[in-house]
């Protein structure tokens, strides 16, 4: 009998799994069918923002072709528009045309974000806690140029967070051009080097008229800050900053010193190759080849003497650097290593050979 | 002359089917590269246009298998976005013809097209 009341037991229990199966299956279809559901209704809701802000949009790219002072819109869009999604739904449509048109068609989709107070959203994601919902709200107001909003973004430019501090610079440049850098002056957190190649492409076509600026940015606690300065000056061509450039040769920094060094070699003066060479051998490696390096653009026959002892620096990198050099700057170029005592000697035989061959090519 | 526009981008699309049939051109459009070739086999258009990252088929590989196609030689321009420069030398490589780089006005569009039109006419 025990052995007849456990199998009574197990096809209770049996029954109850099936139940808690059945149920769990039933479960997962509501969630997958209500998941569908949503699924059609957001596309549906896409497909009818989307029939709505279309027109408008091109209504606005072709306006000054077609004669118009301003864009219609109709009841029914003045309806949907009540609603935040479809407003962040024109927003983005907003923003990615005027990623893709310039001219006219650019400057009246600016006058329709402006119109329908869609800046008014943008600048609220301002405020939100989420760092990336700020930063694209910070990005929208950049493209749209809307520099009413500079003192806030302006603080945000120095954002406990990379990509809000990289979105509030590029909007101040974009806002102001090179005055719009003055971020430069209060910022803690380092700028990448892709920020900078981005800032810098931004700044491209842009004339300053002033590179006082550069000076003060040349003295900044951030490292990063001199680096960009430096590179900005580059950039520019710009002379009068000169003695400023020379002294960052002695800054603890390596990356100043070889920015210093890039700058120094697009406008060397007289004096410049003594200069690079001053500090050489209390440098470490990287900045030692610099010099090296630079010399071969911008050295004299007064640097042939450094360049041959550096043909003995234990480094071989070094050695070849130096050897590359000696076969620009040498009056007898790169046969000099010819009548070379060391010559059939390692490593300078290789050195020699493959900068012969590279001459020769 | 019969254009084929080639643009995921609908708003895109839209502004240059717009552009061109303002101009009097007779427009073709297709919002993926498979869906583009298709139509450049079936339609014989006299220009394509089109933008290099799309779903399916990349506007290289339209500009590839369009310039190996064993019928008339069709010009192609293709639309790209600052900084993909290398993209554009690839595009060249294969045999695109021109290129335009957003944010364009359409009325830059519309004289690139006149070129073409131009040339076609003259043949």
């Amino acid at each position: 009998m025990p052995h007849f009341s456990f199998l009574i037991v197990n096809f209770y229990l049996f029954i109850v799994l099936i139940y808690v199966l059945l149920i769990l299956l039933f479960l997962t279809f509501i969630i997958i069918l209500g998941f569908v559901i949503y699924r059609k209704k957001v596309a549906s809701n896409k497909a009818l923002w989307h029939q709505n802000i279309a027109p408008v949009i091109l209504q606005a790219i072709f306006l000054e072709e077609d004669g118009g002072d301003r864009v219609e819109v109709t009841y029914k869009f003045k309806m949907l528009f009540q609603d935040p999604r479809f407003r962040r739904y024109a927003i983005n449509e907003l923003i990615k045309a005027k990623d893709n048109f310039s001219g006219s068609s650019a400057s009246s989709l600016q006058t329709l974000y402006e119109s329908l107070d869609l800046d008014g959203d943008s600048f609220r994601e301002l405020h939100n806690p989420k760092w990336h919902i700020k930063a694209k709200g910070i990005q929208e107001l950049g493209i749209m140029k809307q520099a009413k909003y500079r003192k806030e973004i302006f603080w945000l430019a120095n954002n406990k967070h990379e990509l809000v501090r990289n979105e509030a610079q590029c909007a101040m440049v974009s806002f102001f051009g090179f005055s719009g850098l003055s971020f430069l002056n209060v910022i803690e957190y380092p700028m990448s080097q892709w920020h900078q190649v981005q800032l810098l492409h931004k700044l491209n076509d842009v004339k300053p008229e002033t590179f006082e600026a550069l000076k003060t940015w040349m003295q900044s606690s951030n490292e990063s800050v001199i680096v960009f300065a430096i590179k900005l000056a580059t950039l520019y061509n710009c002379y009068g900053v000169y003695t400023n450039v020379v002294n960052c040769l002695k800054h603890p920094g390596v990356q100043v010193k070889i920015s210093a060094l890039e700058y120094l070699k697009q406008m060397p003066q007289e004096d410049t190759p003594d200069r690079i060479i001053s500090n050489y051998y209390s440098e470490n490696i990287n900045y030692k080849l610099a010099v090296i390096n630079a010399l071969k653009d911008i050295g004299t026959e007064k640097q042939i003497s450094f360049l041959v002892k550096e043909l003995h620096n234990k480094n071989n990198d070094v050695k070849a650097a130096a050897a590359n050099s000696l076969s620009v700057l040498h009056p007898l170029g790169h046969t000099f290593f010819k009548t070379y005592l060391l010559a059939e000697e390692k490593p300078w035989k290789e050195i020699f050979l493959q900068i012969t061959h590279n001459r020769i090519a | 002359m019969k254009i084929l526009v080639v643009e995921d981008d609908a708003i895109m699309l839209k502004t240059i089917e717009l552009r061109l049939k303002k101009d009097g051109y007779d427009v073709i459009t297709s919002e993926d590269g498979r869906d583009g070739l298709k139509k450049f086999e079936e339609l014989a258009p006299d220009l394509i246009i089109t933008d290099i990252m799309m779903p399916f088929l990349s506007g290289l590989e339209i500009v590839g298998a369009v310039k190996k196609w064993e019928g008339k030689e069709t010009p192609i321009i293709v639309l790209s976005t600052l900084g993909q420069e290398n993209v554009v030398l690839e595009a060249f490589r294969l045999g695109a013809d021109d290129f335009i780089t957003k944010p364009f006005s359409p009325k830059e569009l519309s004289m690139r097209v006149k070129r073409y039109s131009l040339n076609s006419e003259s043949i």
